[in-house]
């Protein structure tokens, strides 16, 4: 159980590096936020596991659930912000056509 | 063994530090921002594993990711009413 606990925090960690690799090397904003948004998110919830099992107390366990719980809650909202407040101003072409903000600026 | 999962989440810290410093725009300088509060999380969660009062050391946690969360939505809020 104790090796368990030891290859989640390790596993995690890793997670948490290729999320920090990802932000470094992708191209463009979006990208980022896709590294950066969701390797974090399961990177906590693997690393929460493992500390509940080495710490093992019942406090240390639900304080974990509470702080996995208020991530996967927080972080998607948190990103869906971001990335909509981001889309509304910058101009990104794909294709010549954009189309995320056709009918949002030549329509309205 | 410890070692391995921190000197891991070092690297991932520089990462995210680097687009917080050299990020084109002030988005990418938010992502590095929230990316590197949640390694921080983690690595005191980590942190806290391994020392003997673990369980008091993880309540700060909590307050960190709701910090976190706040900050990256005033931020958002900000970007959209002032324009790039």
């Amino acid at each position: 159980m104790d090796t368990f606990a030891e290859v989640l925090l390790i596993l995690g960690s890793a997670l948490a590096m290729i999320g920090g690799i990802g932000v470094v090397r992708f191209g463009d904003l979006f990208s980022r936020m896709h590294a950066a948004a969701k390797a974090p998110t399961l990177a906590l919830i693997l690393v929460a596991i493992g500390a509940a099992i080495e710490i093992g107390t019942l406090l240390a366990a639900t304080t974990l659930a509470l702080v996995v719980m208020l991530q996967l809650l927080s972080s998607p909202v948190g990103a869906h912000a971001l990335s909509r407040a981001s889309r509304r101003q910058l101009t990104i072409p794909v294709d010549d056509v954009d189309e995320l903000t056709r009918d949002e600026r030549t329509d309205a | 063994m410890n070692a391995v999962a921190l000197i891991m989440l070092s690297i991932g810290a520089a990462g995210f530090v680097y687009r917080l410093v050299r990020g084109p725009d002030l988005p990418d300088r938010v992502v590095g921002l929230d990316g590197l509060l949640s390694v921080i999380v983690i690595g005191i969660i980590v942190a806290a594993a391994r020392s003997d009062n673990g369980s008091i050391t993880i309540e700060t946690v909590l307050v960190a990711v709701f910090v976190g969360f706040v900050g990256t939505a005033a931020l958002a809020r900000f970007i959209e009413r002032r324009g790039s």
